[in-house]
C-alpha cells in the first residue's frame, strides 16, 4: 500500500454531528497530519485512494483517527451517497460514526434509516467479528430486498445472505458491508502501524500499563523490535503478568529476546513473586532457553521449594533441575523432604531422586520410600 | 401384509406389485421372470452348456438396515462398529437419500436456534460431514455420493447392497425372519435373514409388509394437544419436491419449456413465496397428498417435472428477472425428494409439545432443534399460502426418545429418520437430515446390544437404557442434559488432571461427562497457544488399552453439504480450523515416560489411541498442531483398561 504524509493545520472543519457517544477530540488540538494510502475494499475491485487524519497530542502522541467515506459502495450510481466520517482510537479501534449536520442514511427504496437503525449501525461497525467479515459482496447485493430473513427448507436458503436481524440493518445490508468494512478492514493494521511508528519508547511505557490489553500486546511487539529493555519496562510486564496469567505468553516472547542478564532476573523475579502459572511459565522458558544457565542461579531456585504448592510446580521445577542442574546437592537436599508431601509430589520426587547421586542417608530415605510404595509406583 | 410362501403358491397381486416394477417386463408373470426359471434357455458360448443362472441368495446378518439416507448409513455404522455383522440395503446406485446427488437437498440440521448459533450433531453424521471436507472441497454433490461410499465400503463388518431393494417381510409370529429383496441390477432374489431389523427408507416398505402399526395424514389437535395442528385430522402428507440448479453462461441464453411444461405465473402468490436463491433450486415446487402418496408418486413426479420447467420459464421468460438472463439450467432433478409418508408406532409417538417445551425423557438418545417447519397443504397446487408455517423457533435442543424408534407390535423391528413414531407436527421439525441421523447411530447402536444380549428393543428401552445412552456418548452422540457417566472411564478416577497451560475453561472440565459447551456452562479446556500438554495422574497403577478424546470441530458453526458454500460465522466451507490435527499419547512406566501413538493427520473430532494394555501411572497428550487455530480445545478425555 502506497502512503503519502502531509502535515496540515486545519482550521476550519464543518459541522458534524454524532449519533453515538463519544469523545470528539478533533477540535481541540491543532495538529492534524494527512496520510494518504492507497487501500483494498472488499467491495471494490481496484485498490481506493483515501485520506486519513491522525490527531496528535500536544506531546505528539497520536491520540485519534477518522476518515470521510461513502455509505455506500454504488455499482450503477443510483444509490443515494452520504459521506460518512469514522473514528478510530489511536490503535485502530473502531470508535463511532458521524454524519453531516443534515444528513441521513438511506436504505433500499429510498426509506430512511429511523432513529434505532443509527444506534444498530454503531454496534454493527462496533462488533470486529461480524457476519460481514466473511460475507461476500454478491451476497449482500442478492439480497437488498429482502427484509425477513427466515429459515429455509433445502436449497436454502431461500436468501443468499441469512444475518440474524441484530447483525444488520434491514434494507441497509450493503452499507454495513460498506462501512463495516471501513471501520474494521484495512485501515485498522495501517492505523497501528502508524501509531507504533510514531510513539516514543516513553509512550510505549504508558501503553504497557493501559488497562486495554491490545496496547500492552502492542506495545510489548514494538519494543520487541526497538530492543528497549529498560527497568521501568520490564517492571511494567511484570506488574501486568502478575495480574493476568493470560497475558504470560505473549509477554515470555518479549522477555526471551531481552540480554541475558536482564532476561535471567526477570525470570527468577516471575518465579519468585508469581503465583502457579507465572512460576510454571518462569521455569519452562529457562528450561527451554538457549542461554547456558550457572548452577549458582538454579540453586536458588531451591528457596521457593516450599511454595510449590501443586503437582504441576514440582513437575516442572524437577524437570527443569534433572535436564539442566543435575546432581546438585543442594537442589537433592531441598527435595527430600518432598518425599513426605502427599503421595503425586512425593512419587514425582522419588522419580527425580533416583537419577541423581545421593549420598548414604539420602539414598536410605529413597528406599524406604520405595519399600513403602512400591505397589503405587 | 404377512408374507405369504409364494415360492411354492405362485404370486399374487400385491407381490407382484413390490417385485415387477423393477423386472421391466409387460408380458411375463412375476413368478415366470423371477424365480422360475424353468424357461430360461441361456446358451453359453464360452461354455459350451445350457443352463439356468442362478438368481436366488440367502444370506445371514446380525442386523439389516433397510436405506441408506443418513439415518441408514449411521444405523448400519454404528452397528458395524460395535461389533454386529451389518448389511445396508439401499435401492438406489447411490448412498445418502434426499441428499444424494439424485435429489441434492441440503443435509441440514440443528443449524440455527434463537440465539443464533448453530447447535451441530457430533457422533457418525460429524465424522461422515468431515469425511467430506477433506475428499470434497469443491462441495460437489456427485463427489458427496463416492465420499459416503467411501465411509461406508471401508467399514470392515459392513456389506452394502446397492440397487437392491427390499420388497417384503417374512414373519415368524411378531418377528420378522427375513427381508425380500430384489437386486435389480444382478436380477437376484436376496432372502436377508438377520436378528434385528431396521427400516430406515422414509417410505418403509420393509416394516410396511411387516405388519407393523403406522398412521399417515396429519393428527387432529386434540388427540396431542398440538397448537400448529388441524382442528380435524386428515389425511395431507409434505409433498415430494424436484430441486435445478443453473450456471451463467456469461452470455444471454434462451429457453424454451418442454412439452410436459404445466404454466407457472406466481399470481396470486403468497409474498412468502420467494425466489432468492433460485438458481439453486426452488424449494417450494412441492406436491404432497391427502391420499396414498406413495402410489401417487410416480403421477406427482411426473406433474413436478412440469412445475419444475413452469417455474424455470417464469423465470426466465417473464421479464422479471432480469439476471436471470445468462442463466441456464445447468441440472434437474428427476426423481423427487420425499418429505413425509408413512410414521411408524413406537411404543412413544413424539409431538410438538414434546419439543417446544423441552420435555425431558429417561430414554433420551437423540437431539434436534430445526423449527416447526411445517409446509403448506397443497404445496405449489395451493400457492397462496406461504409454502412453509415456520410455527415455532427453538430456543435449545430438544431430546428425543428411544421409545419411538421401535415399533408397537413387530418386536424385531426399529426405524429411524422420518418414518419414526411422531405426529406429523413433530415430523415438521425431526425429518432434517442429522436429526435423523442421530437417531440412526442410536438404533444400529441398540441393534448391537441386543445381539449382545440377545434380546430385543423394547427389553433395551425398558432395561439396558442407560447401556445405549453411554454407548452413544462414547462414541461422541451429545444428548442435552444427560452427562455422560461411564463407571468404566478411568479418566474419571485420575486423581490429579492438568493442562500445562490454560487460557480457558479447566483441565477438570474433560471428565465432567459434557462433551460441549451447552446452557451456558463452559465445559472444555483451551490451552494458551501450542504445543500443548494434558496430563492425568492416578496413584495407582493402572491397565490401560485405550485412550479417547474429543476435541472441538466448533459445534457453534456449520459443516453441513449444502450448494451455496457459505463461509461466515454461522457456516464454514472448509475444515474446522478449531479441530486437532497432530497429537502423541504417552504413558508413564516406572517413572519413565514411553510414547504409546502418534496421530499426524487427525481428520476426526473423536481421537482413538488403540494400544497393547499396559500398566501405567500417567498418560500425556501432546497436542502440535490444529488446522489453523492458535490454541488447542479439548471436551473430553476417557480412558479404559
Ligand atoms: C426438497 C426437500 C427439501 C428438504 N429440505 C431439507 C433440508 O434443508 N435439510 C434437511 O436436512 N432435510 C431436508 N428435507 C428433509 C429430509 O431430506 C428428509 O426428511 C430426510 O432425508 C429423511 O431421512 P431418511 O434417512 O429417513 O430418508 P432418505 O433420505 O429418504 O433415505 C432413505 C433411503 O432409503 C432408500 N429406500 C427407500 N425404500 C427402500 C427400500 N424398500 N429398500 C431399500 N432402500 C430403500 C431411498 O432410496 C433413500 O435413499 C427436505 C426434503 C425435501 C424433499
Amino acid at each position: 500500500m502506497l502512503s503519502k504524509l502531509n502535515i496540515v493545520i486545519i482550521l476550519t472543519f464543518p459541522f458534524w454531528i454524532f449519533f453515538q457517544s463519544g469523545s470528539d477530540v478533533s477540535n481541540n488540538y491543532d495538529i492534524k497530519i494527512q496520510h494518504t494510502f492507497y487501500v483494498n475494499h472488499p467491495g471494490e475491485k481496484e485498490p481506493m485512494e483515501v485520506v486519513l487524519i491522525e490527531i496528535q497530542n500536544k506531546d505528539s502522541l497520536p491520540i485519534q483517527y477518522y476518515m470521510d467515506v461513502k455509505s455506500v459502495i454504488c455499482l450503477e450510481q443510483v444509490c443515494k451517497v452520504i459521506p460518512v466520517r469514522i473514528f478510530w482510537n489511536n490503535i485502530g479501534e473502531y470508535q463511532n460514526y458521524k454524519l453531516k449536520e443534515g444528513a441521513t442514511l438511506e436504505k433500499y427504496e429510498a426509506d430512511l434509516f429511523e432513529s434505532e437503525d443509527y444506534v444498530k449501525l454503531q454496534s454493527i461497525l462496533s462488533n470486529k467479528n461480524s457476519p460481514f467479515k466473511e460475507v461476500k459482496l454478491d451476497e449482500v447485493l442478492t439480497v437488498v430486498d429482502e427484509t425477513d430473513f427466515e429459515d429455509v427448507d433445502a436449497v436454502s436458503g431461500a436468501t443468499a445472505l441469512e444475518l440474524n436481524e441484530n447483525d444488520t440493518v434491514a434494507g441497509a445490508a450493503l452499507t454495513c458491508y460498506t462501512l463495516w468494512h471501513w471501520a474494521n478492514g484495512n485501515m485498522v493494521a495501517l492505523i497501528k502501524k502508524n501509531t507504533t511508528e510514531t510513539v516514543s519508547n516513553e509512550q510505549l511505557l504508558d501503553f504497557l500499563n493501559e488497562k486495554n490489553k491490545d496496547y500492552y500486546l502492542l506495545a510489548l511487539n514494538e519494543l520487541t523490535k526497538r530492543k528497549v529493555y529498560g527497568e521501568d519496562f520490564t517492571n511494567a510486564v511484570l506488574n501486568r503478568v502478575f495480574k493476568d496469567a493470560n497475558l504470560l505468553r505473549a509477554s515470555f516472547k518479549y522477555i526471551e529476546t531481552a540480554p541475558k542478564s536482564i532476561y535471567f532476573s526477570v525470570v527468577k523475579n516471575i518465579f519468585e513473586r508469581g503465583g502457579q502459572e507465572q512460576k510454571i511459565a518462569a521455569i519452562k522458558s529457562l528450561h527451554a532457553s538457549p542461554f547456558e544457565i550457572s548452577k549458582a542461579y538454579l540453586d536458588l531456585f531451591c528457596v521457593q521449594i516450599p511454595n510449590l504448592k501443586s503437582f504441576q510446580e514440582v513437575m516442572v521445577f524437577l524437570e527443569l533441575m534433572q535436564s539442566r542442574n543435575a546432581n546438585s546437592t543442594k537442589v537433592i537436599d531441598c527435595t527430600i523432604p518432598l518425599l513426605d508431601a502427599n503421595f503425586l509430589i512425593a512419587r514425582r520426587t522419588y522419580w527425580f531422586l533416583i537419577n541423581e547421586n545421593l549420598d548414604t542417608l539420602q539414598q536410605q530415605k529413597v528406599e524406604a520410600f520405595y519399600i513403602k510404595n512400591k505397589d503405587k509406583l | 401384509m404377512q408374507r405369504r410362501d409364494f415360492f411354492k403358491k405362485g404370486t399374487t397381486a400385491a407381490i407382484a406389485a413390490g417385485v415387477i416394477p423393477l423386472v421391466a417386463s409387460s408380458c411375463a408373470s412375476t413368478q415366470d421372470v423371477v424365480y422360475d426359471r424353468k424357461l430360461d434357455k441361456w446358451y453359453h458360448l464360452g461354455t459350451g452348456k445350457t443352463g439356468m443362472p442362478s438368481r436366488k441368495k440367502t444370506i445371514g446378518y446380525d442386523v439389516a438396515v433397510i436405506g441408506g439416507g443418513a439415518a441408514g448409513i449411521c444405523a448400519a455404522v454404528a452397528a458395524a462398529r460395535n461389533g454386529s455383522k451389518t448389511v445396508l440395503v439401499q435401492d438406489r446406485p447411490v448412498l445418502g437419500g434426499n441428499a444424494s446427488s439424485e435429489m441434492r437437498v441440503h443435509l441440514n440440521g440443528v443449524n440455527q436456534l434463537n440465539n443464533g448459533e448453530a447447535e451441530r450433531e457430533t457422533g457418525i453424521i460429524e465424522e461422515m460431514l468431515l469425511h467430506n471436507r477433506f475428499e470434497n472441497e469443491q462441495e460437489s454433490f456427485p463427489i458427496f455420493d463416492h465420499v459416503l461410499y467411501d465411509f461406508v465400503v471401508r467399514e470392515p463388518n459392513l456389506t452394502l447392497m446397492l440397487n437392491t431393494q427390499a420388497v417384503d417381510a417374512e414373519m415368524k409370529g411378531d418377528i420378522i425372519k427375513s427381508a425380500l429383496c430384489w437386486q435389480a441390477t444382478t436380477e437376484i432374489l436376496y432372502t436377508i435373514n438377520a436378528h434385528i431389523f431396521i427400516d430406515c427408507s422414509g417410505d418403509g416398505l420393509l416394516a410396511a409388509t411387516s405388519g407393523a402399526e403406522y398412521r399417515t395424514g396429519r393428527e387432529g389437535k386434540a388427540e396431542f394437544n398440538e397448537t400448529y395442528a388441524p382442528d380435524e385430522p386428515d389425511g395431507w402428507q409434505m409433498g415430494a419436491t424436484l430441486l435445478m440448479s443453473s450456471k451463467d453462461m456469461g452470455r444471454p441464453i434462451k429457453y424454451s419449456p418442454p412439452s410436459y411444461v404445466i404454466k407457472y405465473t406466481h399470481e396470486g402468490a403468497s409474498l412468502k413465496r420467494k425466489f432468492a436463491g433460485y438458481h439453486e433450486g426452488i424449494w417450494w415446487i412441492e406436491v404432497g397428498s391427502e391420499g396414498d402418496i406413495i402410489a401417487d408418486f410416480e403421477v406427482n413426479r411426473h406433474k413436478l417435472m412440469g412445475y419444475l420447467h413452469g417455474v424455470w420459464d417464469y423465470i426466465k421468460n417473464s421479464g422479471k428477472f432480469p439476471e436471470a438472463e445468462n442463466l441456464a439450467l445447468d441440472w434437474v432433478g428427476s426423481l423427487p425428494g420425499r418429505r413425509e409418508s408413512r410414521r411408524f408406532i413406537g411404543d412413544y409417538i413424539v409431538s410438538e409439545k414434546d419439543m417446544t417445551e423441552y420435555k425431558q425423557f429417561e430414554d433420551a438418545i437423540a437431539f434436534g432443534g430445526w423449527s416447526l417447519d411445517e409446509h403448506n397443504p397443497g404445496g405449489i397446487e395451493n400457492i397462496s399460502e406461504p409454502p412453509s408455517y415456520f410455527h415455532h423457533h427453538f430456543d435449545e435442543v430438544y431430546q428425543f426418545p428411544f421409545r419411538a424408534l421401535y415399533s408397537k407390535n413387530v418386536s424385531n423391528l426399529m426405524f429411524a429418520g422420518r418414518n419414526v413414531s411422531q405426529t406429523h407436527i413433530a415430523l415438521s421439525s425431526s425429518r432434517i437430515m442429522a436429526t435423523c441421523a442421530l437417531m440412526g447411530q442410536a438404533v444400529g447402536t441398540a441393534a448391537t446390544i441386543c445381539n449382545k444380549k440377545n434380546i430385543l428393543p423394547r427389553e433395551v428401552a425398558q432395561k439396558h437404557i442407560n447401556e445405549l445412552q453411554e454407548q452413544i456418548m462414547r462414541d461422541d452422540v451429545f444428548i442435552p442434559k444427560r452427562p455422560a457417566n461411564d463407571p468404566n472411564d478411568l479418566a474419571r478416577k485420575a486423581n490429579l488432571i492438568f493442562g500445562s497451560t490454560t487460557l480457558s475453561g479447566d483441565a477438570k472440565n474433560l471428565t465432567n461427562g459434557i462433551s460441549r459447551d451447552i446452557d451456558g456452562a463452559i465445559n472444555h479446556w483451551q490451552s494458551d497457544g501450542l504445543s500443548a500438554e494434558l496430563q492425568l495422574e492416578w496413584e495407582l497403577p493402572i491397565a490401560l488399552s485405550s485412550v479417547e478424546i474429543k476435541c472441538d470441530t466448533n459445534v457453534k458453526r456449520n459443516i453441513m453439504m449444502r450448494k451455496d458454500s457459505r463461509n461466515d460465522d454461522l457456516y464454514g466451507n472448509a475444515i474446522p480450523p478449531e479441530m486437532l490435527k497432530s497429537l502423541s499419547l504417552e504413558g508413564r512406566v516406572n517413572g519413565v515416560w514411553q510414547n504409546i501413538g502418534d496421530i499426524k493427520e487427525n481428520r476426526t473430532r473423536l481421537i482413538k489411541f488403540k494400544f497393547d494394555s499396559m500398566n501405567v501411572t500417567a498418560i500425556r497428550v501432546k497436542m502440535t498442531e490444529t488446522y489453523g487455530a492458535e490454541h488447542v480445545k479439548l471436551f473430553e478425555i476417557r480412558c479404559y483398561a
